[in-house]
């Protein structure tokens, strides 16, 4: 192995075999997956992906600015891998289809904080608030860190802010003053209270009873048209 | 396979002094300058890293600004790593040997100073871009589009000179060294342009951008920095120990199998992503077995019968050590990788401390030692000016000490981790309760490599200045004998 061209080739083809299969072959398989071939209705009744309205959309932006994927990954692994799906973290597995609207896509590496896929199902957005800023009000201990430059504590003139935040009592501030979340906080906690994937796919159907151990049809499902639940 | 039958050269020999003189001589301020870079981005991100270690004892640590926002803090400490120290160390390193090995001086010096300084301005573009939440969001290539370009091409003005360099050396045949060396300098372009193309000039649909963001980062870790590791490694072992490298054909092996193999992979199990991808990046990460294997084999009979001479230079000692890192941490990758551990500890501590293992263990060791050997000769003498030995030993035993504890923590804390969330019973808030202890321990670690690091930049002020001293008096002497 005395020649450079020939090392640089050799170099070269390796380089190529790992893009190729890497880049390259998920691109083809899945590149021009599109919303329009696979109209799906969610759980929700809603078509399934959907691209989230605006104050959700900006507050993607938020979340991305702040690396909230630092902490908090946003995809549910299949039964069998961990223990997603008896967390409560979502009813099946993620699929390539549930980012086709997410740009950029941060679906994170660390779980310091938990998974956050289906955190719009779990929560509302006053909660996302109140845990932005302070997560100890809801979780006691949480180590999330608080994000106070989200937020603005001013002294009421007058009536009341209808958004101040209803703090419990431990987290009450001095009388006479409020916290009031900048838009920044609203983004975020829409974007935060969007978030679910729970659009019935074909490679990650919904969840279904198992049937008794008979191979009769399960009664409750055949007697009525109704889901199962 | 004995050493005489190779036809190959399996020891990197001496150069005349002469024409070292004048390679060193051409290397001196482009290296300097990539160096003493490198060095003080090492300790931004360092400090970085102990900030956002510190906001585990108190959330409520430095949380009013944005700017320091832990996963601010968190992706500015690792791109000041990767990018301010990483590829500025490995290229300096490989610059060196190539110019070393191939006994030609270094090729274009001015481009590569050129290069280096814009180089370390966009890296401080990108730092502020993060800091100021401006980041791309994607792990380990976090610094936005505008920088990305002024990085490519500081990057390509540096390598560039690093190939024509190796085109015009006049020792024809090859030591490993050298083939890992240009390996490294070859992927970053390669992988970077991938990356900055389709993750932020044209972004690929939907969860593509993850996969290719994967495969980035996983690439610039075990291929980029893995071979830039390596080739030092490669190149003082068996110099420093006078003794032939035991088989040319098993770095071969090693180099051609790691650069096959290791660049498969990065993709966590249970990805949302066809099965066939991260089955692909499993059974490849499984085959590093092979150059692991290969290293291991050819170092240990290199060396196992001078063993106590490996702590007897201080370059070597930080080489060798780098090596034992490289092979843990390959261990750990391995481990990790299989679908019952996997299942376990991906997107626990398990893999940050992986992450520490080979960075801090491996690559900046191997980096350390490197520039304790080349920094000192890189003055155009004869005699290398010395280092200060006792802050060289401070240096060493602090990190060392630093990343065995913030490692060992961080992976005992990260499978625990994983195994109590693995169990519904256990609450999500119990679990992380259960991972503060060790997180708080690594803070110590943090906290001692941080001053071993300190020691290594003191070190590295008193040389520079005591060059600066001597240039001062030569210069002043000189004018006198021409005035005389």
């Amino acid at each position: 192995m005395n020649s450079g061209p020939l090392l640089f080739l050799g170099l070269f083809v390796t380089m190529a075999l790992s893009w190729l299969s890497f880049v390259m072959g998920p691109q083809l398989q899945l590149g021009d997956t599109g919303p329009t071939t696979n109209m799906i209705v969610g759980a929700s009744g809603q078509i399934y992906p959907h691209s989230e309205p605006g104050t959700a959309h900006q507050g993607a932006e938020i979340y991305r600015a702040n690396i909230c994927a630092s902490c908090h990954t946003q995809q549910v692994r299949p039964q069998g891998v961990g223990s997603d799906k008896s967390r409560g973290w979502g009813d099946r597995r993620s699929t390539a289809y549930d980012y086709l609207f997410d740009q950029p896509v941060m679906l994170g590496l660390q779980r310091v904080g938990p998974d956050l896929a289906n955190a719009g199902r779990r929560m509302d957005a006053a909660a996302v608030l109140l845990r932005l800023y302070d997560s100890r009000i809801l979780t006691p201990g949480s180590i999330m860190p608080p994000y106070p430059f989200l937020f603005e504590k001013r002294k009421i003139q007058g009536i009341p802010s209808p958004d101040a935040l209803q703090l419990p009592a431990s987290f009450a501030l001095p009388p006479g003053y409020e916290i009031v979340p900048r838009p920044e906080a609203n983004e975020l906690a829409a974007y935060v209270a969007s978030l679910h994937q729970d659009g019935y796919l074909f490679e990650a159907p919904p969840p279904f009873q198992p049937a008794g151990k008979t191979n009769a049809p399960v009664p409750t499902m055949a007697a009525t048209n109704s889901p199962a639940k | 396979m004995s050493v005489t039958a190779s036809p190959a050269q399996t020891v990197p020999r001496p150069s005349p002094p002469s024409a070292r003189l004048d390679v060193e001589a051409s290397c001196r301020l482009p290296l300097l300058a990539l160096f003493s870079g490198g060095v003080l981005w090492l300790f931004l991100g360092l400090l970085f890293a102990l900030i956002a270690s510190l906001k585990f004892h108190d959330p409520h640590f430095l949380a009013s600004e944005p700017y320091w926002t832990y996963g601010r803090i968190h992706a500015a400490h690792r791109t000041a790593l990767l990018y301010g120290f990483g590829v500025p160390a490995a290229l300096g390193v490989g610059l060196w040997l190539l110019c070393r090995l191939g006994r030609a001086p270094l090729a274009g010096p001015g481009v590569v100073l050129v290069g280096t300084i814009f180089w370390n301005v966009a890296v401080a573009f990108g730092l502020i871009a993060i800091l100021c939440g401006d980041g791309t969001g994607f792990e380990s290539f976090e610094m936005p589009a505008y920088v990305t370009l002024m990085l490519f091409v500081a990057y390509l003005m540096i390598a560039v000179c690093g190939v024509l360099t190796f085109h015009g050396r006049t020792e024809r045949k090859l030591y490993p060294s050298q083939w890992f060396v240009l390996g490294s300098f070859f992927w970053f372009p390669w992988i970077f342009s991938t990356a900055s193309m389709l993750l932020l000039c044209m972004p690929v649909r939907g969860v593509l951008q993850s996969s290719v963001a994967w495969w980035y980062a996983h690439n610039f870790s075990v291929i980029f920095l893995g071979f830039a590791g390596l080739a030092p490694i490669f190149y003082f072992i068996p110099k420093l120990l006078g003794r032939p490298l035991h088989s040319y054909y098993l770095a071969a092996l090693a180099f051609w199998t790691l650069a096959l193999f290791g660049s498969w992979g990065g993709i966590p199990g249970g990805a949302p992503l066809p099965a066939w991808i991260v089955s692909m990046g499993v059974v490849g990460t499984v085959l590093t077995t092979v150059p692991l294997l290969a290293v291991a084999l050819n170092f240990y009979q290199t060396v196992y019968r001078d063993l106590d001479a490996l702590d007897n230079h201080l370059t070597l000692r930080f080489t060798y050590v780098g090596l034992v890192f490289w092979l843990l941490a390959g261990v750990q990758q391995i481990v990790g990788v299989l679908p019952n551990v996997s299942a376990l500890t991906d997107y626990t501590w398990f893999s940050v401390a992986h992450w520490e293992l080979f960075h801090y263990g491996f690559f900046a060791f191997a980096m350390f030692g490197a520039i304790y050997y080349i920094v000192p000769r890189l003055f155009g003498r004869v005699d290398p000016l010395p280092w200060v030995p006792g802050l060289v030993k401070c240096h060493f035993w602090l990190t060392f000490g630093g990343i065995l504890i913030s490692y060992l923590a961080l992976l005992v804390g990260g499978v625990g981790q994983g195994v109590l969330l693995n169990d519904p019973n256990y609450s999500f808030a119990q679990v992380m309760l259960g991972t503060l202890m060790p997180l708080r321990i690594s803070t110590l670690g943090d906290l001692s490599i941080v001053v071993g690091t300190i020691f290594f930049l003191l070190n590295f002020a008193l040389l520079l200045l005591r060059w600066g001293f001597r240039c001062w008096i030569e210069n002043s002497a000189g004018t006198r004998k021409e005035r005389a």
